[in-house]
């Protein structure tokens, strides 16, 4: 009896090794192929083996202004993070707190909004912006962004107030505290994860979008997403520029993930649930 | 008194609560918690109907015009038109297809093989903890850029993927995502990839909420491992991964980027969809009332889509979804 369940242990852990390696390796590649010289990264059959170079790296820096790309990403980013938080939070804590089935049905439209096609939106908002000169502009992207983005703010957050006790707040009421002191004072601090989940997922979001992006800005204001499209499509720039270019793009959302992975899989189900 | 009177008020707005206000304001106090309320509700609202509610209903007029960038003075009302050249097209006929297709098969894979990690992982100890934030790697990388590492991959001639199946006979010579008989399936596989993880995760948290004491209970009574799943397991952690599915499957149905930067809907439409044909109708050949039509027909099946699952989940009765 004892070996069998030692032996199903073993069978279920070698498993979940495997499906670790099917949805690593892919990853793995992606940034081994930044150190790989372009001859052995076209080469067939394929090699795993190969003397790691930095030519790649070079190459990105040469093509593309990293500066001014992760500027624009990260100003994109935070704005529409802030923005997203600003005014999601609230509203997230407001309908948990309305007790009413109208402030659930204003929940739910929050949450279809998120599920919103972007086209829907892009073609109106592109004209949109168009006719009052923000188009190619940092604030384009950003206040389509948040549209979507605070959506889920509210829809995530109603979700954590909904599930964090209410009786401190009133007693905190019933002692004489305001409303919004209620609110900032004693419901906020309770549902901190809640808003860390809420910032990671808006910054991963903003940073990973690249439609809206690749539409709304203009050559000085694209972001890294946008660039990685056009390191693909250029001639003279192979795979190689494209995982050193990930390395900019793409690891630092991966390394917040995993520095925040608890606040990431709490938001996960909390979010839906 | 004063202090008496104020003990008993509550978020509901008792009644002795509302006298004990009511005489300093002239309004009940559970009339001015709404208010509140609503004012911090209001900048959200306000905004989501401006700049993602307003565009969509321009959306939607913008597609009974023969509307277009290129010759914007000729724009002109054509009532249905726009709907109607989409439905005598038969590549917008097969971007449909395509995109119930995509989303079907995506949703039902991701679901099975989520289902099958998440039951792996059900055991909460260290290896299992450790192995699930890895496991989320995949959801964190830029959908483009998954689009790209798996075009790289799957190549015929270089891709670590590729290569070995063309020589082993089980893609063609151009390799997965060039046959238009399986470049739409290859894509389910490379959605799977990425948002198995994902659907694995919410499964595992619905699995820890089934009550322990009915699975003992199932075990006692002689269930076997199979019967234990298919009629205890499953249908109790089925409602708590129904939202999820949902949103899964809406998510799937505006699938992008990673057709966009693989096959970009070919070869001969064969991926297709209605996204990438939408914004080849309007952010390419610049025909805003086609594109808008487009636009319109996927939100109205999102529509439909989120309509059947309130209709299912009934918010409001079942508190806890």
């Amino acid at each position: 009896m004892f070996d069998r369940d030692r032996l199903l242990l073993i069978v279920r852990r070698l498993a979940i090794c495997v499906v670790l390696v099917v949805a690593l390796a892919p990853v793995v590649w992606l940034f081994s192929i930044a150190y790989k010289p372009t001859s052995d990264i076209f080469a067939s059959p394929p090699t795993l083996l190969f003397s790691p170079t930095f030519d790649n790296f070079q190459s990105v820096f040469r093509y593309f202004h990293l500066g001014a790309l992760l500027e624009s990403s990260l100003i994109i980013a935070i704005g529409s993070t802030a923005l997203s938080l600003l005014i999601g939070v609230p509203a997230g804590y407001a309908l948990a707190r309305a007790e009413s089935p109208r402030a659930i049905w204003l929940a739910y439209f929050f949450l279809i909004i998120r599920t919103v096609p972007p086209i829907a939106t892009l073609i109106p908002f592109y004209l949109l912006m168009r006719d009052i000169g923000l188009l190619g502009t940092w604030w384009a992207v950003i206040i389509l962004n948040s549209a979507l983005n605070s959506a889920f703010v509210v829809w995530m957050m109603f979700s954590f107030f909904r599930a964090a006790p209410a009786s401190i707040e009133e007693a905190a009421l019933t002692d004489g505290c305001t409303d919004f002191g209620a609110f900032i004072r004693v419901a906020l601090p309770t549902v901190v994860p809640g808003l860390i989940a809420s910032a990671i997922f808006c910054i991963m979001f903003s940073w990973n979008d690249f439609l809206y992006a690749m539409f709304l800005t203009k050559a000085d204001t694209k972001t890294i997403s946008v660039a990685l499209l056009s390191a693909y499509g250029t001639k003279d720039i192979s795979w190689g520029t494209l995982g050193a270019l990930a390395h900019f793009s793409t690891l630092p959302i991966v390394a917040m993930m995993i520095l925040l992975n608890r606040y990431f899989v709490q938001g996960l189900t909390q979010g839906v649930h | 008194m004063f202090g008496v009177e104020l003990s008993v008020v509550s978020r509901d707005g008792a009644a002795s609560g509302d006298d004990a206000t009511a005489f300093s304001t002239g309004w009940s106090y559970a009339r001015k918690r709404q208010m509140f309320l609503a004012a911090l509700a209001a900048p959200a609202l306000l905004y989501v109907l401006a700049v993602a509610v307003g565009p969509m209903v321009q959306g939607f007029l913008y597609s009974f015009d023969n509307y277009n960038l290129i010759r914007p003075a000729s724009r002109h009302f054509v009532g249905l038109d726009n709907y109607l050249a989409l439905w005598r097209d038969p590549t917008a006929r097969r971007a449909v297809i395509n995109t119930f297709a995509f989303t079907f098969g995506a949703v039902t894979l991701e679901f099975v093989l989520g289902l099958g990690v998440a039951l792996l992982l059900w055991r909460d100890d260290w290896f299992n903890r450790v192995a699930l934030g890895l496991l989320l790697i995949p959801a964190t990388v830029t959908p483009l850029v998954v689009g790209l590492i798996f075009k790289a991959l799957l190549n015929p001639e270089y891709g670590m993927l590729g290569y070995p199946l063309a020589e082993l006979g089980l893609s063609g010579p151009r390799g997965l995502l060039a046959e238009p008989e399986r470049a739409l399936a290859t894509l389910v596989a490379i959605d799977a990839w990425e948002w198995t993880p994902l659907m694995a995760l919410i499964l595992l948290a619905g699995l820890k909420t089934l009550p322990t004491d009915v699975l003992e209970a199932a075990a006692v009574d002689g269930a076997t491992a199979p019967q234990r799943f298919w009629l205890v397991i499953l249908p109790l952690s089925l409602p708590a991964a129904f939202l999820a599915l949902i949103l899964r499957m809406m998510d799937a149905f505006r699938v992008f980027d990673i057709i966009f930067v693989t096959t970009s809907g070919g070869p001969a439409d064969a991926t297709n969809t209605l996204m990438i044909y939408g914004v080849k109708q309007g952010l390419e050949f610049f025909n805003i009332g086609a594109a808008s039509a487009v636009s319109t027909l996927i939100v109205v099946c999102i529509l439909v889509m989120a309509a059947a699952f309130i209709a299912v989940l009934k918010p409001g009765r079942n508190r806890h979804v």
